[in-house]
């Protein structure tokens, strides 16, 4: 399949471009509310749009049906005229009733969208010529855009885009720190009030694409993926907009091939990004997470077998009583760094890195039980456990710091000899 | 003949009232397509009204209007399943059930999952699963029947074409949670209220939340076909909003949310008939009830923003 052939083609031109103008909007305001914890409020200004949409395809239905090709700016007008009644009810309903954000939004949203499917059941029964421009809203059709939507939807992409980049540093300062950005004389009110205007149009932009029900998906995943590989605002921006584009095309291609609902198609495919994101990414990804925890467990369980060895060299069947867990992995690694050997008759023995290893654990674990109890005035008795942790975790700085803290103690609390300073 | 056609708003009534006598007497015959759809959607609005104030209390309202999306993803498993196993439709009880474990199971799950191993924030976690899962269930019911009506029916609901195993469900649903609410009433309260005195009396708090959350699935997913879950969500929030206003008691308020939410269903029918009369035009029942909802609260507001200037 030629790729190009889709952006210059007559018919395919307007879907692709229009779809990924409309989801590149969605997919930057998403970020902006990720960073304010309000991803749920898009849920509702989206279902909010629903009844103005299909009272302006009833408002130009009146004038007769030459005016058809225009039904796309009546339904852009209504939605942004009902989101914003919705989103004005919402803060009516939390400051003057004292109702939680939560309750709100849930309530705000059935009801626009209860009232906007009585107006569609209404204009089946009266326009029923115009009910389907009404239907596509509900899921999204990027199959039957022309060039006069992706004009008009490109330019308001546009605009929320040259919002972004106008804006940046004061965003960026009333997101991280609103106090601060105050306090510098950034007009927080201006820019929270452009920012309103911005999301009502990029979710307004969206829906004709992606469809009323799940257009807040467009805002909320490709936001989610980008914050995963990045702790910096440009690049999550950076990263939202080529995720965001890249799922409203493929989305948009991939319901043309199969012709399946093509909101659900793009949603799905940025949740594609998502979840590969949160699996995946490194630093925060849950699969980095689990191999630096199993790295632990395992660095911990030879250590432990090292200071075993350290006591008293054992067989194969003393050391499977004492460390029961993956014992033979465990040998077999320590083998391997060359810190244990095995001897003819079966035991095993520290080797001279292997007990240099070993010697620096156990002055570890003897300096913080001394620690413990000469410090913060613990029983010697309990400081043990506390103690076979903290042995694995001690930084060599922390290790001097204690040094010179119970000034280069030669005693535990146990009477046992704390080996010296060791370079390993 | 449906005994209604033609009727004014306050005739509506008249016959009703008539019917009801006529019913009493035995010479009513069967249910008109009316009493049906009053029938079915009282029974909705008492079992949501009874839910509404745990909800809305444990700010889990967003949560269950994740669920209203997920739901569709549970019947269309649930449906898949008993028609090829149980070779049963989705009316049965069982097929309910089993709708509402998947559905209610996946999206506790799965929320639960994002925030606590994947560490997103709550709204990010909740976002992500239900618009995720609809998009599944959109696209598999798409795929299975190639018919765009039925997935936009599953938004909406269509309470304008009912049967008498709709009324069945909806009826059992809301004598179930009428039963287990007013039975274990004391522990629904405190976990709203105050968990940690849930826990100190020897409850356990998550099975409770659970418990909540999978009453909603229940109730959710049996208004699936017939009102729809949008009227689910608006009987859910609504009623017990607008009767908050007024009365800030919980006993109080759980008993009178069914009672108003029963109010609204009542007019929204009796208004639906009025309209089909005097214009000629069907409308959802299902938005009637919605717009219905928001009008009730407006005026409760402004009543007690009257009340107020004046005490």
């Amino acid at each position: 399949m030629d790729l190009w052939f889709h952006f210059t083609d007559p018919i395919l031109r307007a879907p692709t471009i229009g779809s990924i103008f409309m989801c590149l909007a969605a997919s930057l305001t998403g970020v902006i509310l990720l960073f304010q914890r309000k991803l749920l409020i898009s849920e509702t200004i989206s279902h909010a749009a629903y009844p103005g949409a299909i009272g302006g395809i009833f408002f130009l239905s009146m004038f007769g049906p030459e005016f058809e090709r225009f039904s796309f700016v009546a339904v852009l007008m209504g939605a942004i005229v009902s989101s914003w009644l919705g989103l004005k009810s919402i803060r009516w309903l939390e400051r003057k009733w004292k109702i939680h954000s939560d309750a709100a939004l849930c309530f705000v949203l059935a009801l626009f969208f209860g009232t906007g499917v009585l107006l569609a059941s209404g204009l089946q029964q009266i326009q029923p010529l115009w009910a389907q421009q009404g239907h596509i809203l509900l899921f999204g059709q990027a199959a039957t855009l022309t060039d006069e939507h992706m004009l008009l939807y490109g330019l308001l992409s546009i605009s929320c885009i040259a919002f972004i980049v106008v804006f940046f540093r004061p965003l960026q300062a009333i997101l991280f720190d609103p106090v601060f950005a105050k306090s510098v004389g950034i007009r927080t009110r201006l820019v929270e009030r452009i920012f309103f205007w911005l999301l009502l149009i990029s979710i307004v932009t969206g829906i004709r694409s992606v469809g009323v029900i799940l257009i807040s998906g467009m805002l909320i995943a490709p936001a989610v993926a980008a914050r995963q590989f990045s702790h910096q605002l440009k690049t999550v921006f950076w990263l939202a907009a080529i995720f965001g584009a890249v799922s409203g095309w493929s989305g948009a291609v991939l319901s043309a091939q199969y012709s399946l609902p093509t909101g659900p198609m793009i949603v799905l495919v940025s949740a594609c990004f998502a979840l590969v994101g949160l699996l995946a990414s490194p630093k925060r990804g849950v699969l980095f997470r689990l191999t630096r925890l199993a790295k632990f467990r395992l660095r911990c369980m030879e250590e432990n077998v090292l200071k075993g060895l350290w006591k008293k060299p054992m067989n194969g069947l003393e050391l499977r009583r004492h460390y029961p867990s993956m014992l033979s992995f465990v040998l077999s690694r320590l083998v391997r760094h060359g810190w244990v050997i095995k001897t003819q008759n079966g035991e095993y023995h520290l080797t001279r890195d292997g007990h240099k290893k070993a010697t620096a654990i156990v002055r570890l674990h003897r300096l913080w039980e001394l620690y413990l109890t000469e410090q913060m005035g613990r029983d010697p008795k309990f400081v043990h456990a506390s103690a076979e942790e903290m042995e694995h975790v001690l930084t060599p700085e922390i290790e001097a710091h204690l040094t010179k803290v119970l000034l280069d103690p030669q005693k535990d609390p146990h009477s046992q000899p704390i080996p010296g300073k060791v370079s390993v | 003949m449906n005994p209604y056609s033609g009727a004014q708003f306050f005739e509506f009534f008249a016959i009703l009232a008539r019917r009801f006598g006529q019913f009493f007497m035995g010479q009513a015959g069967g249910l008109a397509a009316d009493e049906l759809q009053l029938a079915v959607l009282v029974c909705s609005a008492i079992a949501c009204g009874l839910l509404g104030p745990f909800l809305v209390l444990k700010r889990m309202s967003m949560f269950a209007n994740s669920l209203s999306h997920t739901t569709l993803l549970g019947v269309v498993g649930a449906f898949l399943f008993a028609s090829h196993w149980w070779g049963s439709g989705m009316t049965d009880l069982s097929t309910l059930l089993l709708g509402a474990c998947i559905s209610a199971g996946l999206t506790a799950g799965l929320i639960e999952v994002l925030s606590r191993v994947f560490r997103l924030a709550p709204d990010a976690s909740i976002g992500l699963c239900f618009t995720t899962l609809f998009a599944i269930g959109v696209i598999l019911v798409s795929l299975f029947t190639r018919d765009v009506h039925l997935s936009t029916e599953a938004v909406t609901g269509n309470c304008d074409a009912l049967l008498s195993s709709d009324l069945r469900l909806a009826a059992s649903i809301a004598l179930l949670n009428a039963i287990l609410i007013s039975l274990f009433y004391r522990p629904f309260m405190l976990m709203s209220f105050d968990e940690s005195y849930l826990r100190a009396l020897g409850f356990s708090a998550p099975f409770w939340r659970f418990c909540l959350f999978f009453l909603t699935s229940l109730t959710v997913v049996a208004s699936f076909r017939a009102v729809g879950v949008l009227v689910v969500l608006a009987l859910l929030m609504g009623p017990y909003l607008t009767v908050r206003l007024f009365c800030h008691q919980l006993t109080r308020l759980v008993w009178l949310t069914p009672v108003c939410g029963v109010a609204i269903v009542v007019v929204s029918v009796a208004l639906s008939r009025h309209i089909l009369s005097a214009s000629g035009v069907p409308l959802s029942t299902g938005g009637i009830v919605s717009l219905l909802t928001a009008l009730t609260f407006l005026g409760g507001a402004s009543v007690r923003v009257v009340m107020r200037r004046f005490a």
